[in-house]
């Protein structure tokens, strides 16, 4: 029988999945505790967005934002190294932390996991910019803070089979 | 212990460079690490360099890591290393085709150097 996961909805979108694999991934990864919290973020003039599309049986996107001074924390405790601009070192941390949250967010649910592919990192660096889905089928949107700093993490979903 | 000569495939620097620390804290030391950013890459060094284990990322652009380990298999570039893949991708079927196409070990991300431990010191005690 082919598998479906229009009747698995509220599963999929459990917003408690988003943030069980954020807080795993950063103190897995990063070493450090991470903690949703309800405050927007602190903007920067120059944020870091990495893109992560699903496609399979969900279709849509896990998009990961942070500002640039965030951006270059994380890959400062990721590679050990220490950075004064946002290098392509930077860029391929940031991917690689949004490309592991999405995995973990889709290994979540079994079905999700197993018919649920994910494309490879896209990294957008500049200012003033928003992401638009038309009518999604559902969408999360979280904030998150570590140490003295605070991103967002957003599950857009546009179709469900 | 005896020098490990690894190969890490990624195409990710930081990955790999999160790879290497989490096996030098495994216990892997001495060390000696070559990096390949693609599956191409990493075969290219092998028809150069002898290697003890191989870990491979499987999301890669122009090679995936299931293309690189049967390319590895079938070219007989490195008979009885034990190769490892680290991804993503969390389904059982990624761990049985991986399997199925020659690695002796998976590692899923997130990973700890526990992890890596876990699942890269037998293999290399058997090997």
């Amino acid at each position: 029988m082919a598998v479906s996961l229009r009747d698995s909805l509220h599963l999929v979108s459990d917003p408690r999945n988003l943030d069980a694999s954020v807080e795993e991934v950063f103190q897995m990864m990063l070493g450090v505790t991470c903690q949703r919290r309800t405050e927007p973020a602190p903007s920067e003039p120059e944020s870091v967005t990495a893109v992560i599309g699903f496609c399979g049986l969900l279709t849509g996107a896990c998009v990961f934002r942070a500002g640039r001074t965030v951006a270059m924390r994380m890959a400062a405790l990721m590679s050990g190294m220490e950075f004064d601009s946002v290098d392509d070192i930077v860029k391929d941390a940031i991917g690689e932390i949004c490309n592991i949250m999405a995995g973990a967010w889709k290994g979540k649910v079994p079905d999700l996991a197993a018919n649920c592919g994910l494309s490879i990192p896209a990294v957008i660096t500049g200012s003033d910019y928003r992401l638009h889905v038309l009518a999604p089928k559902f969408r999360l949107n979280h904030i998150y803070s570590f140490e003295d700093t605070a991103f967002d993490v957003t599950i857009v979903c546009d179709s469900l089979q | 212990m005896r020098e490990i000569r690894a190969l890490i495939v990624d195409d990710s620097s930081v990955m790999r460079k999160i790879v290497e620390r989490s096996l030098r804290q495994a216990g892997l030391d001495p060390l000696v690490v070559n990096e390949a950013g693609s599956g191409s890459e990493g075969l290219e060094l092998l028809k150069n360099r002898q290697v003890d284990l191989i870990l491979s990322d499987i999301n890669m652009p122009v090679m995936d890591g299931l293309e690189f380990l049967r390319q590895v298999r079938a070219q007989n570039l490195a008979p009885g290393v034990p190769v490892v893949m680290i991804t993503t991708e969390s389904s059982e079927e990624h761990v049985r085709q991986a399997i199925q196409d020659g690695a002796q070990g998976y590692i899923r991300k997130p990973f700890t150097s526990d992890h890596v431990k876990e699942r890269v010191l037998p293999l290399l005690s058997e090997a």
